[in-house]
């Protein structure tokens, strides 16, 4: 047992001890734009802009909160950011934050009554997926896929700590469906990752992606990607694009038709 | 009864109600180094937490094996009740269930606006509670 000390001044001199302190950490090499404590926490909440939330929270862009990193480790209390976006009134914006909100105590609620039941499925996949490898291929886990926007993804996770929720559902839809590896491995990796890492959030989400924790698997297309990401992605080569198709013709790549989308499946939302 | 308050990655807010309640009390946060590394923990997140603490006045910061530091500490200020915040991390309860051996565990409850017992599916968890969670 060593006591650590609390007497350091200024992000990078932190930063500088706590490699020395902890040297099997990969050294990220840039500062996250989150800064930990309740005063950064609360600032970040007097700058959200909640009027603009309920129209512009599925696109990469558009205002979210950002809030995760201090709701999941507690800087901020859920109850304490519920309350202050109730007395904004009522508006379309404050009620779906606030359902967003309700989606965290959900799972957390799960997590509770299933324990670590949660790390494994927590009901029958509805597409197959016994041949999906259970370890992340190293190209994911170092950001070199090949796929510009997925590798964007990646070093935006690596380089901040977070990563926008629609973008989640891309990288995890894509780990899982697309790559066909256990929604598990993908789990774990980006649990370490995320700031606000979180067990029921992190695991039951990708969970939900994989269809073991929802009624269908998650996918998307490219057109989806351009219409919500596009203009905070590099631009993928067209040839061999994995994601340039229709919902039904990647249903049928990649769950043999097994398994019959509906006809559009735009929004970022869960259901 | 002499306290000592534990914080966990989950409840890292120096104004929670906990550490009003025990103001004298000792405040200390241990890094698990086995947990950091079986779960190959981020240095972001690491510093985060980190520079959470300390906003926390009187912190004492810890890396080892949670339980055995929390043990050592028990001993050394004397004290015969831990206070803490419940979390449904199972990591945590593992280690809240182990101090149970040696000391008494006072955990405040995080507070929702509603509890429903065993919820599914969002949806349903969501018409059923949509009030609760959209009333001040
Ligand atoms: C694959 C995957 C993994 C995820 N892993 C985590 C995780 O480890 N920790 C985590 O806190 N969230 C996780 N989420 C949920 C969600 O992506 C983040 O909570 C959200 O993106 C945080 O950004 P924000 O604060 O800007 O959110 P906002 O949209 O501003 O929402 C405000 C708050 O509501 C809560 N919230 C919003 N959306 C969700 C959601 N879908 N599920 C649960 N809570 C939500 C968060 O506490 C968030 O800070 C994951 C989602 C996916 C798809």
């Amino acid at each position: 047992m060593k006591r650590l000390r609390t007497d350091l001044e200024g992000r990078a001199a932190i930063a500088d001890y706590l490699q020395a302190e902890f040297p099997f950490l990969e050294d990220a090499g840039v500062l996250s734009p989150y800064p930990g404590g309740r005063s950064a926490g609360l600032e970040r909440l007097e700058q959200f802009q909640l009027e603009k939330y309920g129209k512009q929270r599925n696109f990469l862009d558009g205002e979210v909160g950002r809030l995760s990193p201090y709701i999941s480790r507690g800087c901020i209390e859920l109850e304490e950011v519920r309350q202050w976006a109730l007395k904004r009134g009522k508006s379309n914006s404050v009620e779906k934050f606030v359902s967003e909100l309700a989606w965290r105590a959900f799972f957390h609620l799960v997590y509770e009554e299933e324990g670590d039941r949660i790390l494994k499925d927590m009901e029958k996949p509805k597409v197959s997926m016994r041949q999906h490898q259970t370890t992340l291929p190293e190209d994911i886990a170092n950001g070199e896929t090949g796929i510009p926007s997925m590798d964007t993804f990646i070093a935006m996770l690596k380089e901040t700590g977070y990563l926008h929720n629609h973008a989640r559902m891309y990288l995890a839809s894509y780990i899982v469906h697309f790559r066909r590896v256990s929604w598990r491995a993908g789990a774990d990796w980006m649990y370490g990752l995320l700031i606000d890492g979180d067990f029921a959030s992190n695991h039951l989400s990708w969970q939900w992606v994989a269809s073991t924790f929802s009624h269908k698997p998650y996918i998307f297309n490219r057109e989806n990607l351009e219409r919500y990401a596009g203009s905070v992605l590099p631009g993928d080569p067209r040839k061999g694009d994995p994601f340039n198709y229709s919902y039904e013709e990647l249903s049928e790549q990649l769950f043999g038709g097994e398994y019959q989308p509906e006809r559009s499946r735009t929004s970022g939302s869960y259901r | 009864m002499a306290a000592l308050i534990w914080f966990n990655e989950d409840g890292l807010n120096p104004q929670h109600q906990m550490v009003q309640d025990y103001a004298d009390a000792p405040r200390v946060y241990v890094f698990d180094v086995d947990y950091l590394q079986q779960w190959a923990i981020a240095k972001h997140r690491i510093q985060f937490i980190y520079e959470s603490l300390l906003e926390i006045p009187n912190i004492e910061i810890y890396k080892g094996e949670t339980v055995a530091v929390l043990r050592q500490l028990i001993t050394d200020y004397e004290v015969n009740e831990v206070v803490t915040t419940e979390t449904p991390n199972h990591l945590i309860k593992s280690w809240q269930d182990e101090l149970l051996r040696y000391t008494s565990l006072i955990t405040y409850p995080e507070v929702y606006p509603t509890i429903d017992s065993r919820p599914r599916r969002f949806s349903h968890y969501w018409r059923k509670c949509d009030r609760e969670w959209l009333t001040l």
